[in-house]
């Protein structure tokens, strides 16, 4: 044993400053978390006390609602309007670099700039009304045809309206990623599949649905579950564009920011968000595993 | 064959459709991405008339530059720009020097086990910031560093190094290992044979995963938020901007958090490829 040490101390020396740091600053808060969520603030531990709570909670129940429905909304945005852009990237066209390129720049954006920018256009006076007026103003101009819109606030209203400006916003903040898995996955498809398709005379449709959405799958696996982890955990958008409609990562920032301070409910919670996160990648594999299978 | 030239000269009633309507999917497509970002700017040079009204206008003809000058001045935007500029650097730093040396030891070991590394370390990052990010803020609360800029380097390396030592893996594994033994045979020793032969080859990909770094560092915001009460980083700032400032402070605060990522994505596009990519870039 001490002969492997000694063989390998070069090795050893090389990995153990990032070995020790995950274990130090990621597992150990990890575990640390777990004990917090089932201890009770007077010391102690071994209670269900916090979990109880939250449970109670009304708040929490509309939140852990609204982080399901927020994150299978945006994923299923994102996913849509991501290969629909990634499959008008594919075909051939006159300035397509370019096109390329451009639609590429955004994709770093801070998604506390993603919240601020929906801000803008979805508030009450926002650039969403002026885009809708502008037009319901010019199919007005049709004779005979009478429409005019009166402006919603999208933001503060609550409810659905405001769940679903967070999706938008997550939908556009990851286009660009959604946009290059997507490009990858079709490069990946040879010509010459197509092209048997072509002779068995399939239409396009037929060519999209049983050759290209199936040959995609890996590429539609690796962005849902990436995505996924990332949707479920939606914090600043939801602190930037309406407060009043609570997802579980604003309920744990409010459990654990002052003035609440109690670092034992949001620790439970936090919890709960990392249950919800495993059981939809297990279920997910699950059913992309039978659905593959059934193929 | 004429079977099949009968079936290819059919009409796909798609086929017109698509043509009529692939324009306007192209221009969809660029307003869909570009008019939030255009927004920003936009509203960033903005006089404040130019925003009033039920429907501001979508297009402002007389530009000021009041909004970023009030912004450096009376904004106090200068120390949280500082805080961002050091602490993303400073993670960037400690971030190559902590996941290059082991990412290397770990691409030379057995594929059975370079792997099981590599998904442990990517199974850190399934858990919620917050479950990470409780622990530690409450811990480093008591040893007095909230408000500091080591707090926040610390915490930025939990979200980076699983990420990057992943990234870099992949780099050093493309390196073959006849190079090290050539350089080896030359009387290198293992150490320099590491730091003047093979780190100068991966010198590529230790660069886009540097940017990766600087990037989730400069626009992180959780931890930032957990480990801070009053020093802000420029994304905190933001969000204090969109809490009680005005659009044109929140726009101009949120264009030049902006600017440097639009900027480097441009110019380093050609290093992008997915795999690299979608854990970087993340919620």
């Amino acid at each position: 044993m001490g002969g492997w040490f000694r063989k390998h101390t070069f090795e050893l020396v090389l990995i153990a400053p990032l070995v020790l740091y995950v274990l130090i600053l990621t597992v150990a808060p990890i575990i640390d978390t777990f004990r917090l969520s089932f201890s009770s603030p007077r010391g102690g531990f071994g209670t269900v006390g916090s979990y109880d709570f939250i449970f109670k909670d009304n708040v929490f129940r509309r939140a852990v609602v609204n982080t399901l429905i927020v994150a299978l909304l945006s994923l299923a945005l994102e996913v849509g309007v991501g290969l629909a852009i990634a499959l008008a990237l594919h075909v051939k066209f006159k300035g397509r670099g370019f096109v390329r390129t451009v639609l590429l720049v955004p994709l770093g954006v801070p998604t506390i700039v993603s919240g601020a920018v929906m801000l803008l256009i979805f508030a009450r006076s926002g650039y969403m009304n002026s885009v809708l007026g502008l037009f319901t103003g010019l199919i007005d101009k049709i004779p005979g045809v009478h429409l005019t819109w009166t402006n919603v606030s999208w933001t503060a209203a609550g409810g659905t309206r405001t769940i679903l400006t967070y999706a938008i916003a997550d939908m556009w903040k990851v286009l660009p990623i959604m946009t290059l898995i997507f490009l990858a996955g079709l490069q990946s498809i040879p010509e010459d599949v197509y092209e048997a398709a072509d002779v068995d005379g399939a239409t396009k449709w037929q060519r999209f649905l049983r050759v290209t959405l199936p040959l995609l799958i890996p590429y539609f696996t690796m962005a849902l579950i990436l995505r996924a982890i990332d949707a479920f955990r939606i914090f600043e958008l939801a602190l930037a564009l309406g407060a009043n409609e609570p997802v579980l990562g604003t309920y744990i920032g409010k459990r654990y920011l002052a003035p609440t301070n109690d670092p034992f409910t949001a620790a439970a919670a936090s919890i709960v968000l990392f249950g919800i996160i495993m059981l939809f990648i297990v279920l997910y594999l699950r059913f992309v595993a039978r659905f593959q299978v059934q193929r | 064959m004429s079977a099949t030239a009968v079936r290819r000269t059919r009409r796909d009633p798609l086929e017109v459709p698509l043509k009529v309507s692939f324009p306007f999917w192209v221009i969809g497509s660029l307003l869909l991405v570009l008019f939030p970002i255009y927004l920003i700017f936009m509203v960033s040079f903005a006089p404040g008339s130019a925003l009033f009204g039920e429907r501001p206008a979508l297009v402002v003809t007389n530009f000021t530059l009041r909004w970023w000058r009030e912004a450096f001045k009376a904004g106090g935007l200068i120390s949280p720009l500082q805080k961002s500029l050091v602490v993303a650097s400073a993670t960037t730093l400690l971030a190559i020097a902590i996941a290059a040396p082991a990412a290397y030891v770990i691409s030379r070991l057995r594929p059975a086990i370079r792997y099981t590394i590599v998904i442990g370390l990517l199974v850190t990052r399934m858990f919620p910031e917050f479950t990470i990010g409780i622990s530690v803020a409450t811990r480093f609360a008591k040893f007095g560093l909230l408000d500091d800029y080591l707090g926040v380097i610390l915490a930025h390396l939990i979200g980076s190094l699983p990420f990057i030592a992943w990234i870099l893996v992949g780099t050093f594994e493309t390196i073959p290992i006849d190079l090290e033994e050539a350089a080896q045979i030359d009387g290198a020793s293992r150490l320099g044979t590491l730091i003047r032969v093979v780190f100068p080859v991966a010198a590529g990909g230790i660069a886009v995963a540097s940017l990766f770094v600087w990037l989730y560092s400069w626009n992180e915001f959780l931890y930032a938020r957990l480990l801070t009460t009053n020093q802000l980083t420029l994304p905190l700032k933001v969000f204090q901007a969109i809490d009680r400032g005005t659009k044109q402070e929140m726009a101009t605060i949120a264009a030049i958090l902006t600017l440097p990522i639009l900027l480097v994505v441009y110019f380093l596009q050609r290093y992008l490829r997915p795999g690299a990519l979608t854990g970087a870039v993340k919620g």
